[in-house]
């Protein structure tokens, strides 16, 4: 599809990808809601492939040919462009998970195999943004402003909304597929920031966005890749995907434990990771933007992408910290976790290697940061990274990101702390936890639900978690009461959109299922109907 | 030819009206025999080839010998097959024909003002429609191919006042058609009548999924 040379190869060739993925999602296929999540997956990227094609259809009609060198010279003007934009990104979007299009998303990661999840998520999603990307560059062009406009705000709900979620989530391969869906939307926003500065035309700043997304697309199929492997691995080791089922996995399978620590903190962009590198580029390409954005309106929308920018990477943070600490730290919650081995050395070979690939972008940025530079600018253009990290001079102000730096400030206030404990008289006993003067047990550990409390409590208006609260036996008054509680958060765009979709589809198919009742001489009896209706059509005209 | 006119809406009329089957292939065959006669006279007062005489052999062999033949051995073979609560069904396809015979005519009016062989035209659209009428109300397999034939014959009937006399391949065609479909109704109904004892179509019902 990458090397396609025209709409029918690239929409064949997607389409080819769309099936095998359908297979792969299907793999285990003796489960039921396998199946059912794999079909939901079929479906959905057939409307986005529809959706695609639509837009490929409307480009060519208006250039040809389907050639996309002839395409790319297109006279598509007015509104037929606005509809072809709309159902480009519709398609694309879907695929590559954003918010309202991501529904097929956290089903089919947790049915599909780990290995698959991690190409999907590694590689398929990123495919959709190459794809937006061609149609951006060279069909629609940017010139028109809220076409950028719409891309960055559906990114940053997307981003929002999807972290959100995230952490809601108890089952680790949910997490992470909401995770891709928060890390497709900074990707999709900072590529909605360029094309807005395109169309205000600083294309030149434009580069720095666009560059954003590439590297941190590359980034984030690294560390999705190396994250739902080690997700895979949990599984393995424990046979649960249930992150309130396990706790103090890093005694036993340490090495797991240390790459997927790597991988979180690179998904919560912290320093010295390459997640960190994608956002702050981002988060620069957002402040180029304040900075030349015209109109009060447009300062405001800025300020207000930051913050959620801002949210998001918080919540982010969050939401790796409860995953990690859950599953990694603490004390087992159930006896999986006892059975639970550390992985063969070629499974850990997989983590470790995408492990140092994340360290190394991230220590030294400038190298994936030029080739995405040189790959969105060509090779006119002052390249951003140096060796001691990337340097930012275009919005009127030199901003830097080096961890070389960040590393030296950071080991000087470690210097500084080490030596405040150790100068004064310091002493050391260790102690049980004090519990009331009884001994804590594992149960009484922050749980995932726990962790996340705080969080649904204040976005309890977007979230709308439904708890029930039960008591099965009561048999006595104070006493003996057995108290069952039960919190699900329904996915807000599957209550509000999908399932009143759904069912509408299903009362007019059953309406046309009473016009349509499989009996032959209902049918004759149409032709006769449409025969004597032509006939008098015939005679009164 | 006005005659045969009268005697076929007759026929007609009475087929709507037939609920016993044998009596309905009769009625099938005589419309037949009517519609071969129309052959002889529409081939004649064009010219008196064999190509004049053909349709009309064809009609007899086909339409009055072997179809209705071989859906009478088919009814002998039924027994106790009546159309039992289609009164109203029947009533019904009776008033339906009789709108069938105004509408032809006003077609006839319309489309072709004037012409010699309105009544005829106006005949077989009355055809045409009954045809389907009988096909879409009854239930029993055996008037459903009755329909059907009566159908067949009045697009025959028009084509052939319509063209004056069709090609000859086009007319052979026609009637390897009509053949191949009933020999394979007859099988179908034959087959029906061993596993469902019966030939009503509206036990067919069940079998949809």
């Amino acid at each position: 599809m990458l090397i396609a040379g025209d709409a029918f190869t690239f929409i064949i060739a997607w389409e080819i990808m769309a099936l095998v993925s359908f297979l792969l999602v299907n793999h285990e296929s003796e489960k039921k809601k396998t199946v059912s999540a794999a079909y939901q997956y079929m479906v959905m990227t057939h409307i986005g492939t529809a959706a695609i094609m639509v837009a490929f259809y409307l480009v060519a009609s208006s250039a040809e040919s389907f050639s996309f060198v002839d395409m790319s010279n297109n006279q598509l003007t007015g509104y037929m462009k606005d509809v072809a934009f709309i159902f480009a990104f519709g398609g694309f979007a879907l695929k590559s998970g954003l918010m309202p299009l991501h529904i097929w998303l956290p089903n089919a990661h947790p049915a599909a195999p780990s290995h698959v999840s991690a190409l999907m998520s590694g590689v398929m999603l990123k495919v959709a943004l190459y794809g937006f990307g061609r149609f951006a560059f060279q069909f629609i062009g940017m010139d028109v402003f809220w076409y950028g406009l719409v891309v960055m705000v559906m990114g940053l709900a997307s981003a929002f909304l999807g972290v959100l979620y995230a952490t809601m989530e108890v089952d680790m391969k949910r997490i992470l597929a909401y995770s891709s869906v928060e890390n497709m939307g900074i990707i999709f926003s900072a590529f909605g920031c360029g094309m807005i500065l395109y169309a205000m035309g600083l294309p030149m700043l434009s580069a720095v966005a666009f560059t954003a997304a590439l590297v941190h697309g590359a980034s984030h199929s690294l560390m999705k890749g190396l994250l739902f492997m080690s997700a895979g691995c949990v599984m393995h080791a424990t046979g649960s995907k249930n992150i309130e089922h396990m706790g103090g996995l890093a005694k036993r399978m340490p090495y797991t434990a240390l790459f997927t620590l790597i991988g979180s903190m690179a998904l919560s962009s912290m320093p010295f990771t390459s997640g960190l590198v994608g956002e702050w580029l981002t988060l620069q390409s957002f402040i180029t933007f304040a900075q030349q954005a015209g109109t009060p309106e447009l300062r405001l929308l800025v300020v207000f992408a930051f913050i959620v920018l801002g949210l998001t990477g918080a919540t982010a943070l969050g939401c790796f910290v409860r995953m990690y600490g859950v599953a990694f730290l603490g004390r087992p919650r159930t006896g999986i976790v006892e059975k639970a081995h550390e992985m063969p050395f070629f499974m850990l070979a997989g983590l470790g290697l995408e492990a140092v690939l994340i360290i190394l972008v991230g220590v030294m940025p400038d190298f994936l940061v030029n080739i995405m530079q040189q790959v969105v600018s060509g090779r006119g253009m002052t390249l951003m990274g140096n060796p001691l990290g990337i340097m930012w001079g275009g919005s009127g102000h030199y901003a830097l990101y080096s961890p070389a730096l960040i590393f030296i400030v950071f080991a000087v206030i470690g210097v500084f702390m080490v030596a405040a404990v150790y100068r004064s008289s310091t002493f050391q006993t260790r102690e049980v936890t004090w519990n009331c003067g009884t001994e804590p047990t594992s149960r009484q550990q922050y749980s995932a639900t726990g962790f996340s409390k705080p969080l649904r409590r204040a976005f309890d208006g977007i979230l709308n978690p439904k708890r029930r609260t039960t008591y099965l036996r009561k048999e006595h008054a104070y006493f003996g009461r057995k108290l069952h509680y039960e919190l699900s958060i329904p996915d807000m765009f599957n209550d509000k959109l999908y399932k009143p979709l759904q069912q509408r589809m299903i009362n007019y198919s059953s309406a046309f299922h009473k016009i349509q009742e499989g009996s032959v001489s209902i049918y004759i009896g149409y032709t006769m109907v449409a025969m004597i209706v032509v006939l008098i059509w015939g005679v009164l005209l | 030819m006005d005659y045969l006119v009268v005697f076929l809406v007759l026929v007609v009329f009475l087929q709507t009206r037939v609920t016993d089957l044998k009596r309905a292939v009769i009625c099938l065959a005589s419309q037949s025999v009517i519609i071969a006669i129309a052959c002889f006279v529409i081939g004649f007062s064009h010219g008196s080839d064999i190509h004049a005489v053909m349709p009309g052999v064809l009609t007899l062999i086909v339409k009055v010998i072997f179809i209705p033949g071989a859906v009478y051995r088919l009814v002998k073979k039924l027994k106790n097959e009546r159309e039992i609560i289609s009164a109203s069904n029947v009533n019904y396809s009776t008033m339906a024909a009789a709108l069938f015979l105004v509408m032809g005519y006003a077609l006839v009016e319309r489309l072709m003002p004037g012409s010699a062989g309105r009544d005829i035209v106006a005949a077989s659209i009355l055809m045409i429609m009954t045809g389907l009428s009988l096909m879409v109300l009854r239930k029993r397999a055996i008037i459903q191919i009755v329909g059907l034939i009566t159908l067949e014959n009045g697009i025959y009937l028009l084509g052939l006042l319509m063209t004056e006399g069709l090609p000859l391949v086009v007319e052979l065609g026609v009637f390897l058609d009509v053949l191949i479909a009933v020999v394979v109704l007859v099988i179908l109904t034959s087959r029906m009548r061993l596993s469902f004892m019966t030939t009503d179509t509206s036990v067919m019902k069940k079998l949809k999924g």
